[in-house]
């Protein structure tokens, strides 16, 4: 059974941890569009050698920070089917009616999974290294310019990082819902498509109830605890970046630099 | 349908790696018919225990044999356990999905080989067990009952497999004193129809009354198995009843520090009734 929890945080006192929540987001908003920008076998050796730096520099356990990715393996081979047969690229090996199998269509399906591969790692790295209310402050403070044209910056805030928090009890709640069809009969892991699609339904609609009661219970308990405007809030003072933190932004910004430079 | 356990551990990986031992060593066995009682502390692990008994988990160590045989091993007929155990998990109402009362509760019996009449059978026996008019709900959308009804479906939902093996966790938590009764009486009655009952509980009046046999844990490990009777007098010698101890027990040592020493062997309320009766008749004022 699939136990393991993800995108929590988990405490630790390595150079991920330590790097401010500020610097953290910008960087990953940078390594992302490097991950996009990447389109040679050099672009990707980089972004890869990266990602298995920070990996190692995190000192989290592989399997916990990869554990997203097989969580939804399933959905990553859909990915790569669809684009391998609609994709209309060069070189057709073979066709079955409107389907066309193409060289093209492969390395498409492969370049789009490996994006998002690669993008769910490097989220779950800062979701797994940084408290979720510094991602909030953090994520308030950088958008902040946009309050000059009528964002509601704080709100916004709020609302990505209650998303993020919302994952792991999701999670945990498919995981329960789960077990519960299973026990009455589901067959999520019969080898029949036919039997697995038909476990579909009793899975998606008890979380989508659930999401919504998590939401409501949530949005309840803040307005309980007095949460109303979030300008009314005392902030916690903003910690200044430390060297490190100037470090990380500037290797960051020049990987993504050398991608831009090498797509030409 | 007899439980043979041994040696059963499980633990669980956290992201960071860390393994937390839920379950340590623990050797039982259920008999076929019985009703059985499963108390302790919230977090001792009696939830992971019914996951491992119902095969929704794997033992990290330790087996478990259903009629001898060993139901985690490769080629165990994982479906026909599924058939065999039902469970009622914490807030069952959070399983049902399907867009009539008719069709969720029916889902557990997709591929039970009935008919079709078989089959509504079944369910139409499922909800009037549960005290429903099956005609008046079978079209109903499971998701707009109220919260109690939402339940009694959801169970509806396990009983209509009609298991050998019936699990509860936590069935009565968060109902009335009158639904508490009810639904009691309800395990009891499927448990007098020949189903073996495992129930979890905090209430420790339930299962003086209801349960034959008990299995009490902490932090993970069997502390004491037995008849009710015997556990519960065994868990008054221990920590002199700071756990496990019913109300007509803590009554009774109450009494007893009033110069009133009635039998140790009182659990439950009519014991304590009839004690009290016995001492009136016979002892008067004395
Ligand atoms: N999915 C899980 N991941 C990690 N630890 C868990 C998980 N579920 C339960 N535990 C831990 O296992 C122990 C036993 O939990 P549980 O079986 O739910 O106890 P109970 O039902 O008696 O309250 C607890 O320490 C709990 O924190
Ligand atoms: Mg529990």
């Amino acid at each position: 059974m699939k136990t393991l929890p993800t995108g929590q945080y988990i405490p630790g006192d390595s150079f991920l941890h330590q790097l401010e929540a500020r610097a953290k987001i910008s960087c990953l908003f940078l390594l992302i569009a490097a991950v996009l920008g990447a389109s040679s076998f050099w672009g990707y050796a980089l972004v890869l050698a990266t990602i298995s730096t920070l990996l190692l520099l995190s000192g989290l356990p592989i399997r916990g920070a990869v554990a997203p990715v097989r969580r939804i393996s399933w959905f990553l081979l859909i990915i790569l089917l669809m684009n391998a047969l609609f994709f209309e690229g060069e070189a057709v090996l073979a066709s079955w009616g409107i389907f066309h199998l193409s060289r093209g269509g492969i390395e498409q399906g492969f370049r789009v999974v490996g994006n998002l591969v690669l993008i769910l790692i490097l989220g779950n790295l800062l979701t797994m290294t940084t408290l979720p209310t510094q991602v909030t402050t953090a994520l308030e403070s950088l958008i902040k310019p946009l309050k000059l044209i009528g964002v509601p910056t704080e709100e916004v805030a709020i609302i990505i990082s209650v998303a993020i928090q919302f994952i792991p009890t999701l999670l945990e709640e498919t995981e329960l819902i789960k077990m519960t069809q299973i026990a009455r009969g589901a067959r999520f892991e019969s080898k029949k498509l036919s039997e697995r699609a038909a476990s579909f339904l009793p899975l998606v609609v008890p979380i989508f109830i659930s999401s919504f009661r998590r939401a409501e219970e949530l949005s309840l308990a803040m307005e309980a605890r007095g949460y109303r405007k979030a300008r009314n809030r005392t902030k916690p003072k903003k910690a200044p970046l430390a060297p490190a933190d100037y470090t990380a932004l500037i290797v960051c910004a020049l990987i993504c630099l050398i991608q831009l430079l090498w797509r030409g | 349908m007899s439980i043979k356990i041994e040696k059963l551990s499980y633990s669980y990986t956290l992201p960071s790696g860390e393994k937390v031992e839920a379950l340590k060593d623990i050797t039982c066995s259920i008999e076929t018919g019985d009703f059985v009682g499963i108390m302790g502390p919230t977090g001792c692990g009696k939830t992971t225990f019914i996951q491992l008994l119902a095969g929704l988990r794997s033992p990290t160590g330790g087996r478990i044999y259903l009629d001898g045989e060993d139901i985690n091993v490769r080629g165990y007929d994982r479906n026909r356990l599924r058939r065999t155990v039902g469970v009622v998990f914490q807030n069952p109402e959070y399983q049902l999905f399907a867009a009539t009362v008719e069709k969720d509760v029916a889902f557990g019996l997709k591929y039970n080989g009935l008919s079709r009449s078989e089959v509504t059978g079944r369910v139409r026996w499922a909800l009037e067990t549960m005290g429903f008019d099956f005609e008046k709900v079978r079209a109903q959308s499971p998701l707009a009952l109220s919260g109690g009804e939402k339940r009694r479906v959801a169970i509806a939902g396990v009983i209509a497999t009609k298991p050998k093996i019936l699990i509860f966790d936590e069935p009565i938590a968060g109902l009335d004193p009158y639904g508490r009764r009810n639904f009691l009486q309800f395990i009891r009655g499927m448990n007098q129809t020949g189903t073996t009952v495992i129930m979890v509980s905090h209430n420790l009046e339930a299962l003086a009354e209801y349960t034959r046999h008990l299995l009490v844990l902490e932090q993970g490990r069997l502390i004491d198995s037995g008849p009710t009777r015997e556990v519960f007098a065994r868990l008054q010698q221990r920590n002199n009843g700071a756990f496990g101890q019913t109300e007509a027990q803590r009554i009774v040592a109450l009494l007893a520090e009033g110069n009133l020493a009635l039998s140790s062997a009182i659990i439950t309320y009519d014991d304590l009734l009839s004690a009290l009766k016995q001492e009136l008749n016979g002892g008067g004022a004395g």
